[in-house]
């Protein structure tokens, strides 16, 4: 048995549950599998294993670039984990479902993972792969998943919380027998899974897959406890305060600086430059400010003294002894390509209409978008009051407001989207928007203008056309 | 990447009462207790490793250990391992001694293939100095001959100019002008195996690692001859890396840049392989 300990820190006005794991069995976990292709394509490949099973195989592209999104695909080897495994994710899923710590609950599991500091924490899930497809059998062909990379690019070095799965089992094993179990089951649950965080924003999911299904059909939130690992080195620079801030002037003071800069600009022969904004002050601090996971940054004053010294003596991931018995299930011939179960077509169609990976890393991106922010995009404009609202460009701010819209604000989304589209100066971003405005296929005040757009014919609604065809079409099935 | 799986390793200096650990990143704990500061491998700037001390620059500070620090040997080549393969994903400025086996940072974890040799022994010093030697001789032989025929005439043109040759004294005039001849190249070859001696043995000093256990592969993929006690059972250098090679009786020598950059010694290998690997060098690089 490893060495485990757990340690609740509250700091930011929040609790975190951090569990350190020293001498564990390398059960569960990534590792490095080498280049594949002999080297020559720079992608470096990973694999996720549980036990002595391949689990998905990682393609990480530009040599394991950590803005680059990484290929997935389902172990074509996979035969089924070991007996002892099932077993250890049984209990603990039992022990949790009963109402169990998560530390205490999941001390069996917690003893198969690699050597490290994890955090643990409940958080909802959209059962997809993030690209609206329902995540149990999304992996089988070898694809790039979008959302997967280290470092996500519209994110930045803000943390976000993971929201998408990635199957730990082949869809071989659905059946709609264990389906019905589990639809009655998830209503009496507060948490419907564990899952294990892989990259970016998909976790693997450990334990609940009919669960899953259950839950997207009767649209229940899937609930999973999450097991995430705190490795990564992060640099946070710091804004000093001003030093000697000048007042604010008082009502006389301006109105003579006024009458002042009057005369000075009728006498000035030569004109002046504009002034250059204040930045304010930054200090890079000496080293690194602390560890990282995905949903969670800790500077190392708070990190316990145990626990940072088995971070830095560790390893982020490491190759299990079974290693090479991974490598010929990586690379064995699929048995079995692709599944005879089929899952509910009312599944599979609500996993479309989950938010995708671009909404959640809006949404993530810019914690908030005022009406008058929106009006001076909807003016052509990326400032507002002089400040950037969300990027320099043009069309990625508008591209960020839309996604960040849907997410969380839908009736400011179908209002801000009918604005644009209406607007031929913005023909540029018409054919993305009218393509997010597809996600709302029940929303009347967007049929009606995409019904007025067809009848009027005009050409500043050119490029929405296949979008409004597409949503009336659908609008008028229903 | 190559060598993702060693284990870092800490360094003790209780005359300072710092701690280094070298490994994903680089921390250091002082004497007080605050907690250490922590530098990833993106703020290093300069690293220079020698027999005697470790030098480390990061950030606006540059920290230095003796090399005794270390626990063991093993605990040393793995510290230089660790520092090599973040040289090359981190791009920091790197000094190091001269090297009898290649650098960390060229190598590249992949799968070796089926046909995959694999050998283990240390560098006999006899074995390697006569290679040197032998290599030595692949480049002196010209100039050696050269040496020993103007040696020849320069001694009968001084024999000619200060006795004079004559019908008499010709049949000694040649074999003292090819004596001398000889003595003299014999005297050039003697000094310079000293200096390839001295320069081997000079080389052997400052590789730690040519003192302990290397394991050598060779595949079709490419080779490895690193320390055994850091060698990761896939890593690779590519052949594309390497220039040409030169087999002499004992052993293979790799060059790049015209400069060795691996001995591979034969026995090394087992004996009905030794063909083989050669083989495989053979079709990978061009021999000279």
């Amino acid at each position: 048995m490893g060495d485990l300990k757990s340690e609740t820190l509250s700091f930011e006005d929040k609790s975190v549950t951090l569990v350190s794991v020293k001498n564990g069995e390398a059960a569960i976990g990534v590792c490095s599998a080498g280049y594949t292709g002999m080297g020559g394509t720079g992608a470096v490949s990973k694999v996720f294993f549980i036990g002595g099973e391949a689990i998905m195989n990682i393609a990480c592209p530009n040599h394991n670039h950590k803005q680059s999104s990484k290929l997935m695909c389902f172990s074509p080897g996979y035969k089924g984990y070991d007996q002892k495994i099932y077993n250890v994710l049984n209990v603990c899923f039992s022990r949790l479902v009963a109402g169990e710590p998560a530390f205490a609950a999941l001390k069996d599991l917690l003893n198969l993972l690699q050597d490290g500091v994890y955090t643990l924490y409940v958080s909802d899930y959209y059962p997809t792969d993030g690209a609206g497809n329902f995540f149990w059998g999304a992996y089988n062909v070898s694809h790039e998943v979008h959302g997967t990379a280290d470092r996500n690019r519209v994110i930045g070095n803000s943390v976000y919380k993971p929201c998408f799965l990635i199957p730990s089992q082949p869809l071989d094993y659905y059946t709609s027998k264990m389906k019905v179990q589990a639809d009655e089951r998830v209503k009496g649950r507060d948490i419907q899974g564990i899952a294990y965080h892989i990259s970016g924003f998909h976790s693997i999911l450990l334990k609940g897959h009919h669960g899953a299904v259950a839950c997207a059909e009767a649209d229940i939130p899937f609930r999973c406890l999450v097991i995430e690992k705190v490795c990564e080195p992060y640099t946070d620079p710091v804004v000093l305060p001003d030093p000697d801030p000048v007042p604010a002037p008082t009502a006389e003071e301006e109105a003579a600086a006024e009458s002042d800069e009057a005369q000075v600009q009728q006498q000035a022969q030569v004109p002046q430059t504009a002034a250059q904004p204040i930045t304010p002050p930054v200090f890079v601090p000496e080293g690194i400010t602390g560890f990282r996971s995905a949903s969670l940054k800790l500077p190392i004053e708070t990190i316990p003294k145990e626990m940072l010294k088995l971070i830095l003596e560790g390893r982020s991931e490491y190759k299990p002894r079974q290693f090479n018995a991974l490598l010929a299930k990586m690379n064995a011939p699929r048995r079995k390509a692709v599944s005879n179960n089929v899952l509910p077509l009312t599944v599979l169609e609500k996993a479309e209409k989950m938010p995708d990976v671009e909404m959640l890393e809006s949404a993530f991106a810019i914690s908030s978008i005022s009406d008058e922010q929106l009006n001076c995009l909807l003016a052509g404009d990326v400032e507002c009051n002089g400040e950037v609202i969300v990027s320099p460009n043009f069309y990625q701010s508008i591209v960020t407001a839309c996604n960040y819209l849907q997410f969380t604000d839908p009736k400011r989304f179908v209002d801000f989207t009918i604005a644009i589209m209406d607007n031929p100066e913005l023909s540029a971003t018409h054919e993305y928007v009218s393509s997010r405005a597809l996600c709302f296929g029940s929303n009347k005040k967007l049929f009606r203008f995409f019904s007025d757009a067809l009848a009027s014919g005009d050409a500043k609604y050119d490029k929405i056309l296949p979008a409004a065809n597409k949503f009336a079409s659908r609008y008028k099935e229903k | 990447m190559a060598f993702c799986d060693l284990p870092p390793v800490t360094v003790i200096d209780d005359k300072a009462g710092m701690t280094y650990i070298l490994g994903e990143t680089f921390a250091v704990y002082n004497a007080t207790p605050e907690p250490p500061v922590v530098y990833d491998w993106n703020s290093v700037k300069f690293v220079s490793v020698t027999r005697k001390e470790f030098k480390i620059t990061a950030g606006s500070r540059t920290f230095a250990f003796r090399t005794g620090l270390f626990k063991s040997i093993d605990e040393t080549l793995r510290a230089i391992a660790i520092i090599e393969v973040r040289q090359r994903d981190y791009g920091f400025d790197y000094v190091h001694e001269r090297r009898m086996f290649p650098l960390k940072s060229m190598y590249r974890e992949m799968s070796a293939g089926k046909e995959c040799y694999i050998g283990e022994g240390t560098l006999d010093e006899g074995e390697t100095a006569a290679s040197f030697i032998t290599l030595l001789n692949f480049k002196l032989m010209k100039f050696l001959w050269l040496v020993a025929f103007l040696i020849m005439f320069v001694t009968a043109a001084i024999l000619h100019w200060k006795i004079g040759l004559t019908r008499d004294n010709v049949l000694y005039f040649i074999p003292i002008s090819i004596a001398s001849g000889g003595i003299i190249a014999l005297l050039v070859y003697i000094i310079t195996h000293i200096v390839a001696r001295i320069r081997f043995k000079q080389l052997r000093d400052a590789d730690m690692a040519a003192s302990g256990m290397i394991t050598f592969v060779v595949c079709r993929a490419g080779f490895a001859a690193c320390a055994s006690c850091v060698y990761e059972s896939r890593d690779l250098i590519p052949w594309s890396e390497m220039d040409y090679f030169v087999e002499s009786d004992k052993m293979f020598i790799i060059y790049k840049n015209n400069a060795p950059a691996a001995y591979i010694p034969k026995k090394a290998f087992e004996k009905k392989t030794v063909n083989s690997v050669a083989d495989i060098i053979a079709l990978s690089l061009e021999q000279r």
